[in-house]
């Protein structure tokens, strides 16, 4: 098995979607939250183990207008952050 | 990225503003308990049905639960822990990702059932009532041999490091002991914290209200005893109600009307409870109320009603939200009083038992009433 570079949400995680503006990703092993926007969400609906950053970036950038120039890098921050915190892994290749 | 990117996604709030799901629930799994308090909110309600639901209603309500994204359970009763079925009803929790707490008199706690929570990693809490330094104190309201059981369900939890915080209810045979209830939690029992509150008009507490609850003269012994203990022990004794919330919050306001400062933010208007806003409750028999103090206002029945629906149309728990638009200045209770830029009406389900009016300042909470009494703000 060998570590992709697809990230994969962890399913143990709650995505609470609670406001239009506002939504909590939740692991409840950890009790850990993580409050995040509606670009946040798309992202992290994307992130099913199919998808590299690129492509999750590009994703982002054909769902929403005016998508800033830096956002690949934050996105990769995002996903950085996430993985630091059990909220995502890297998904797998049997290959 | 999060400030970045939510520039152009930003949404101006919707009043009232609330969440699409509740975050939180309290269940009461049981109408049974083994002991039977003095002031116990929970029994001699008239209004409410005692009755049990089985274990398979509540594990297809815990998965409604799990796809609406709920966090957590607090699960109460009653005693929860009488329930024999307890750790088929925490594996449902645990599949549908939710974390749980308990609110127990921590009487019915093994070894058994300690090790079974441990393993799930889930339980943020088993909160256990404890009223007294000694047995005399403590089963004074609670029934012989309750406080020995109680200290035993602590350790317990202790040795299976399951968190535990205590509740200490005061009322007249404990309101002098305070000293050594802290001493004795803080120090021999080497609990982190523990929170306070005061026996309160409800349930069966009506029924014993004259030897229960406390008097003026008691409730300004309490707020004194128990903002000294405070700095004495800082951040270990907490409160959401009673003596020391009032003590703490009746102080600002006499600042805060001494020196004629503007109105709280929440003030002047019937915002003392923001439950309705993220958390709701089921009771035993399956019926959808706002919150346990509120347990006459059935909003639906769970596995009947969708809980997504009911959060969010409910007549009653909107009117409920809109409650923080009730101005006091119309009220006939609150003329005159000078305190009212600071005040919030405090808890609905007090203001119910006692005046009949959910809508209504809680006249238990009512600082000009309690200084006319011969009250003094310490």
């Amino acid at each position: 098995m060998k570590q992709t570079d697809r990230p994969i949400a962890n399913p143990i995680v709650v995505l609470r979607e609670e406001f239009d503006d506002w939504a909590v990703l939740f692991n409840a092993d950890t009790a850990a939250a993580v409050g995040t926007n509606p670009v946040g969400v798309a992202v992290w609906k994307l992130m099913d183990g199919k998808r590299d950053i690129e492509g999750i970036v590009s994703e982002i950038k054909n769902s929403f207008e005016d998508t800033p120039d830096a956002s690949g890098e934050e996105i990769a921050a995002f996903v950085g952050i996430l993985a630091e915190n059990g909220f995502v892994g890297m998904e797998q290749d049997s290959n | 990225m999060y400030e970045a990117l939510r520039e152009k996604e930003k949404v101006e709030p919707t009043t009232p503003r609330f969440m699409r799901t509740p975050r939180s629930l309290t269940i009461e799994i049981t109408s049974r308990c083994n002991l039977r308090c003095r002031y116990c909110y929970f029994f001699n309600n008239p209004e409410v049905v005692y009755r049990d639901l089985p274990t398979d209603e509540w594990l297809t309500f815990f998965d409604e639960l799990g796809s609406l994204g709920v966090m957590t359970l607090t699960l109460a009763g009653g005693e929860p822990f009488i329930r024999e079925d307890l750790p088929v009803l925490l594996d449902g929790i645990v599949r549908n990702r939710m974390r749980f707490a308990f609110l127990s008199n921590g009487t019915l706690i093994d070894d058994e059932i300690a090790a079974f929570i441990a393993g799930t990693g889930r339980c943020e809490h088993v909160q256990v009532s404890v009223d007294g330094s000694s047995a005399q104190a403590h089963d004074s309201c609670r029934g012989e041999g309750s406080f020995e059981k109680a200290l035993r369900g602590i350790r317990t939890l202790q040795r299976h490091q399951i968190g535990v915080t205590v509740r200490v209810t005061i009322h007249q045979h404990n309101v002098h002991d305070l000293e050594n209830i802290a001493h004795f939690l803080l120090d021999d029992l080497g609990l982190p914290d523990f929170s306070t509150n005061s026996a309160g008009y409800m349930g069966t507490c009506c029924v014993n209200a004259d030897e229960v609850l406390l008097n003026v003269d008691e409730r300004k012994v309490a707020m004194a005893t128990l903002l000294r203990l405070t700095e004495k022990y800082p951040g270990r004794i907490s409160s959401s109600a009673g003596p020391l919330t009032d003590g703490r919050m009746w102080r600002r306001m006499e600042e805060a009307r001494a020196q004629d400062k503007p109105a709280f933010h929440n003030g002047g208007r019937l915002t003392g409870c923001g439950c309705p806003s993220n958390k709701i409750s089921v009771r035993a028999d399956g019926a959808i109320v706002p919150c346990n103090m509120l347990a006459h206002m059935e909003l639906g029945r769970i596995n009947h009603d969708s809980l997504a629906e009911v959060w969010q149309n409910s007549p009653d728990l909107n009117q409920l939200r809109s409650r923080h638009n009730i101005s006091l200045a119309e009220f006939e209770f609150c003329a005159g009083c000078s305190y009212i830029p600071y005040c919030t009406g405090n808890c609905p389900g007090l203001a119910y038992t006692l005046t009949g009016q959910v809508d209504h300042p809680s006249p238990d909470a009512c600082m000009r009433r309690f200084l006319e009494d011969g009250g003094a703000i310490i």
